[in-house]
């Protein structure tokens, strides 16, 4: 189950959304289950501008590299400095200590693009069926 | 699109809910748990791979021996009966078909393990050299037998293997496994001991138990990648193919030019004699990025070569790979760049021998 009151990308990245137009960002259980070990992650510095929905880094694991994307547009608050140094955070705990950047958000009316947590659940489960098909 | 194949080992690959990919037209897992796991598994314990995809082929009858001496380019009439030698199958110009293993097993009796790709091509290629000749049998096997590799320093501790410890390494044998009648050899692609069993394909499912039963971990393709790549092992395909010949890749140790005539021996002479001008080199990252196959080559900003095979080491905990670079810049230590998000990444020239454990007096691997 993914977390209530986080959104989410079809890419399977989540943002959980803070007071005063922040927000922690990573990628979702599915994702990390699919990419298998992550062993690097390429992350865009603090200050960087994002926006919704572009490529703004990269998540390497043993066996392939994948494109990280902004959930949502805005500045590059900070970066988890843990998740760098020990990469398997992510597959270990995605929606907690294995978080990628905190955004500074430019427009909180993109969340409503995304999905919320029931959408992404049935979105996944559709995913897991086409792949057992 | 084509169905994909399955080894006899699918079945149970499901049931396991392995990472399941299309390996070039067959349906293998990628790993089962995690290719951390499964990776530290064989260097720690034991692990077991389902190679079942490769190719076995009997090549038999009175001049079989004779006849794989012609298309090698190791001397096989030198192999005892039990040995197994790893060696090219090379072609006219010097190229490299395929890097495989011959096993002497009987009188006039041997059996080739080849790789998965183009088998097709090399079955054609060996039809083609043996003519109408009815004192040569080549026949392929693969899709009725099953080959298993047990890899890791726990191997011999395993029950139904241990009696299979005085086996010598880069040797072969007819043997009963439990009550199941197969052909071990004390071979494999992961740097460490371990055996590779080949029998019926019937016999899957007992086998497969009784490796479970002892803990024996399965492992995927992913974790074969990473294994071989640390112990310095080629992949053809990647750090060979038929547009390399043996000396650049650093396998001029599998070319034995004294012996009679073969395929691709003069062209192979020739070779030697002009020199080679470009060869493949083991490099490390100096930070924490990692490398990819494909993957630029760079000396001081101009470009030198690619990146054949490369990854994350899982033992080493750094980027590692194999690549072809001009012969001034081959030296241990030399500096050189990776292209890597399209920024040079700075990286240095290492012994191939990437992982330095498992077993160590394998001269016979590369």
């Amino acid at each position: 189950m993914n977390p209530k009151g986080y959104k989410y990308t079809q890419e399977h990245e989540w943002i959980c959304p803070e007071p005063g137009n922040t927000g922690k960002v990573g990628i979702t259980d599915y994702a990390q289950s699919e990419l298998g070990d992550v062993v690097f992650l390429d992350l865009p510095s603090p200050g960087t501008q994002v926006e919704q929905l572009k490529k703004m880094g990269e998540i390497e694991s043993v066996k392939a590299v994948s494109d990280l994307f902004a959930p949502v547009s805005g500045r590059v608050l900070e970066i988890n400095q843990a998740a760098i140094d020990e990469p398997g955070l992510v597959n270990q705990d995605p929606y907690g200590d294995g978080w990628l950047v905190r955004l500074e958000l430019s427009n909180t009316s993109e969340l409503d693009a995304l999905m919320d947590s029931d959408k992404y659940d049935e979105f996944v489960a559709r995913l897991s069926e086409e792949e057992s098909e | 699109m084509k169905p994909l194949k399955k080894t006899p080992f699918n079945k149970v690959q499901h049931e396991l809910k392995a990472r399941m990919v299309d390996f070039g037209g067959w349906d293998l897992p990628v790993w089962y748990t995690s290719i951390l796991e499964e990776h530290k598994a064989v260097r720690s314990r034991a692990g077991m791979f389902d190679v079942s995809h490769m190719g076995r082929v009997w090549v038999t009858g009175k001049k079989a021996g004779a006849f794989l001496d012609r298309l090698l380019t190791k001397s096989v009439p030198r192999l005892e009966i039990g040995d197994a030698q790893l060696c090219l199958l090379g072609l006219e110009d010097g190229g490299i078909l395929d890097d495989l293993v011959v096993y002497h097993v009987g009188v006039e009796r041997y059996l080739v393990v080849w790789n998965a790709a183009n088998i097709e091509q090399k079955l054609e290629w060996l039809f083609r050299w043996s003519g109408s000749d009815p004192d040569i049998i080549i026949e392929d096997s693969s899709s009725n037998t099953l080959m298993l590799a047990v890899q890791g320093p726990a191997v011999c501790q395993l029950k139904n293997l241990k009696d299979l410890s005085h086996l010598p390494r880069f040797t072969i044998t007819e043997t009963k496994i439990g009550n199941l009648s197969t052909l071990v050899a004390r071979t494999g692609y992961t740097g460490e001991d371990g055996f590779e069993i080949i029998t019926d394909a019937a016999n899957a499912l007992p086998l497969w138990e009784s490796f479970i039963e002892q803990g024996v971990k399965p492992c995927g393709l992913g974790a074969r990648d990473s294994l071989r790549l640390e112990a310095g092992m080629m992949l053809y395909g990647h750090d060979m193919d038929t547009h390399t010949n043996p000396f650049e890749a650093g396998l001029g140790w599998l070319v034995d030019l004294e012996k009679d005539d073969f395929i691709g021996k003069n062209a192979l002479l020739e070779i030697k004699h002009r020199g080679v001008n470009r060869k493949l080199v083991g490099f490390q990252m100096d930070g924490r990025e990692i490398t990819r196959s494909e993957y630029k080559i760079l000396k001081s900003g101009q470009e030198v070569g690619q990146v054949t095979s490369g990854g994350y080491s899982p033992s080493l905990r750094i980027g590692i790979g194999l690549g072809y670079v001009p012969i001034e810049l081959t030296a241990i230590g030399t500096q050189i760049e990776i292209m890597i998000r399209n920024k040079p990444v700075p990286a240095h020239i290492v012994n191939r021998r990437f992982y330095k454990g498992g077993a160590s007096n394998e001269p016979q691997r590369i």
